[in-house]
């Protein structure tokens, strides 16, 4: 009996992971035709090079956050819960924090097959009401968003939406990782006394390069140690 | 009409928007089925989706401003689609603003684009730049997830022995091994994220914009929005975690967002223009 459970709960994770390849393949590949298929339909196809230069730009920190995301969360999210995470993305913000809290509800662990049953459950349920919410907010507001970013009540709204989202987002961050948070925007803010054209997107580099060497030097005196986690 | 909202674009989306349900859906019956198979109670597997579905609306309603904010830029399906698969809320504003850029376009997504090939240009730098987690876990997941699952099993049996072992030991031990690299790997990920945010935080206090482009450079309405939105944010913090008003945390982060803009639309229309207008650095 305890073998033939074994090896349907082996059937069941082998299974698992090849509908997992099958369809982030295929997410992959729907993903790209999105693009393609905005070209084909504009009749235009942008400059390889200037794509390349904003790529550039986005590509060195967004791959190795890929990199350290697929690591750090698959374990934790189980095998359907990942290939479906990672296809359908805000894993930090909403996935993961969703499948943790459904399996401490049910009292199952992450590591066993009911974990993973109630974790791919709850992580498909809120993709699926993500895209509906995401799906009606989008088609309701649209007609009026001519209205909105025309009117000139609202544009300075529009106009300062980038420090609106990130003083917003930069937040939860600050009260969770407070003490890693000073000295890489003392460090940005000394940057930008002398050159205040370098701009956000170049800002970026020195900035992560301050804010990672600062938590490392911080971890390692063992500033980090008690209430930093 | 605007080549940004047409209805073959909101066709193009669609398709793609109905392989993430599918793909949901396809998950959520065979894991339920599997779950009926292990004999987990109907409840529990139902409880789990009412809870996850409760979780998920206020998070959700966050990555749907998101969309609204990035709109007037890009209207409205390129966001969608890009929040909808793989996306998220940092990472698609900045990509977005990068490719901007990187079309000789300085106002990034405060302004519409006009250009297709602009817009064509944005799309692909956007879904190019997110999409690497997708080429390589087809590769790592079975193995990674293997890996945990034994891990899992061999924790079970020896921990007896494990703690045992570490009483006898030296407290000074259990020291070095909290300093170990594998340890310091806890706070890469937020360190990455405050360095992004912090550019733009940063560049919102003391950038300089174009000459000719007004409310583009730090400024009075810059910092008043962004101490407007850290502020507020941090204060429904702290009220959600004191008074234990747990639903309040998802909503944390849009109303902090919302508040700051209306921070910028109350200022910008009440002080003096000559004031509202200011930019320090140009």
């Amino acid at each position: 009996m305890a073998k033939n459970t074994t090896k349907q709960a082996k059937t069941y994770y082998d299974k698992v992971h090849t509908w997992g390849r099958i369809s982030t393949v295929t997410a992959l590949c729907v993903l790209l035709m999105f693009p393609m298929a905005i070209c084909l339909y504009l009749g235009v196809f942008p400059p390889f090079e200037k794509v390349f230069q904003g790529l550039l730009k986005v590509i060195p920190l967004y791959w190795s956050v890929a990199v350290v995301e697929v690591i750090f969360y698959t374990p934790m999210l189980g095998a359907g819960g990942a290939y479906l995470s990672f296809v359908t993305g805000n894993i930090v913000n909403l996935k993961l924090p969703c499948a943790i809290s459904a399996m401490e509800s049910a009292k199952v662990k992450s590591n066993t097959e009911e974990g993973e049953v109630i974790s791919t459950i709850a992580i498909a349920t809120s993709s699926i009401v993500t895209t509906i919410i995401l799906a009606i907010g989008v088609l309701a507001f649209a007609p009026f968003l001519e209205t909105f970013t025309s009117s000139a009540l609202l544009m300075p709204a529009f106009k300062e939406v980038i420090p609106a989202l990130f003083g917003a987002l930069g937040a939860g961050y600050f009260v969770k990782h407070w003490k890693i948070s000073f000295a890489p925007i003392i460090f940005m803010l000394i940057i930008l006394v002398f050159v205040p054209t370098i701009g956000a997107s170049t800002l970026i580099f020195p900035g992560i390069v301050a804010s990672v060497l600062c938590a490392f030097i911080m971890y390692k005196v063992g500033f980090l140690d008690k209430k930093e986690k | 009409m605007d080549f940004k909202s047409s209805t073959a674009l909101y066709l193009i989306a669609a398709c793609v928007i109905l392989f993430v349900l599918a793909q949901s859906v396809f998950f959520l019956v065979k894991a339920w089925k599997r779950g009926k198979e292990l004999g987990i109670d109907s409840k529990k597997l139902k409880n789990s989706i009412t809870s996850s579905a409760l979780f998920t609306i206020p998070s959700a309603l966050s990555v749907l401003a998101t969309v609204i904010a990035l709109a007037p830029a890009l209207g409205l399906v390129v966001p969608w689609v890009r929040l909808s698969v793989i996306g998220n809320i940092t990472y698609e504003t900045v990509a977005a603003t990068e490719a901007i850029n990187a079309f000789g376009i300085t106002t990034g997504i405060s302004e519409a684009i006009t250009d297709p090939e602009v817009f064509a240009g944005v799309a692909w730098v956007m879904t190019l730049g997110i999409c690497f987690s997708l080429v390589i876990l087809p590769f790592v997941a079975k193995p990674l997830h293997k890996k945990f699952l034994n891990a899992g099993k061999k924790k079970e049996e020896p921990e007896t022995a494990v703690v045992a072992d570490e009483q006898t030991e030296a407290a000074p031990e259990t020291k070095k091994k909290k300093r170990s690299f594998a340890g310091f790997m806890d706070y890469v990920t937020p360190a990455l994220f405050i360095g992004l945010i912090g550019a733009f935080i940063s560049n919102s206090i003391l950038g300089a914009g174009k000459k000719d482009v007004a409310l583009d450079g730090a400024g009075v309405l810059s910092v008043v929005t962004l101490v407007t939105a850290v502020v507020s944010s941090i204060i429904l913090e702290l009220i959600s975690k004191k008074c234990k008003l747990t639903w309040l945390e998802p909503f944390i982060m849009p109303i902090g967002m919302i508040l700051g803009m209306v921070a910028a639309i109350i200022c910008y229309n009440v002080l003096p223009p000559e004031i509202a207008m200011l930019e320090w650095r140009g």
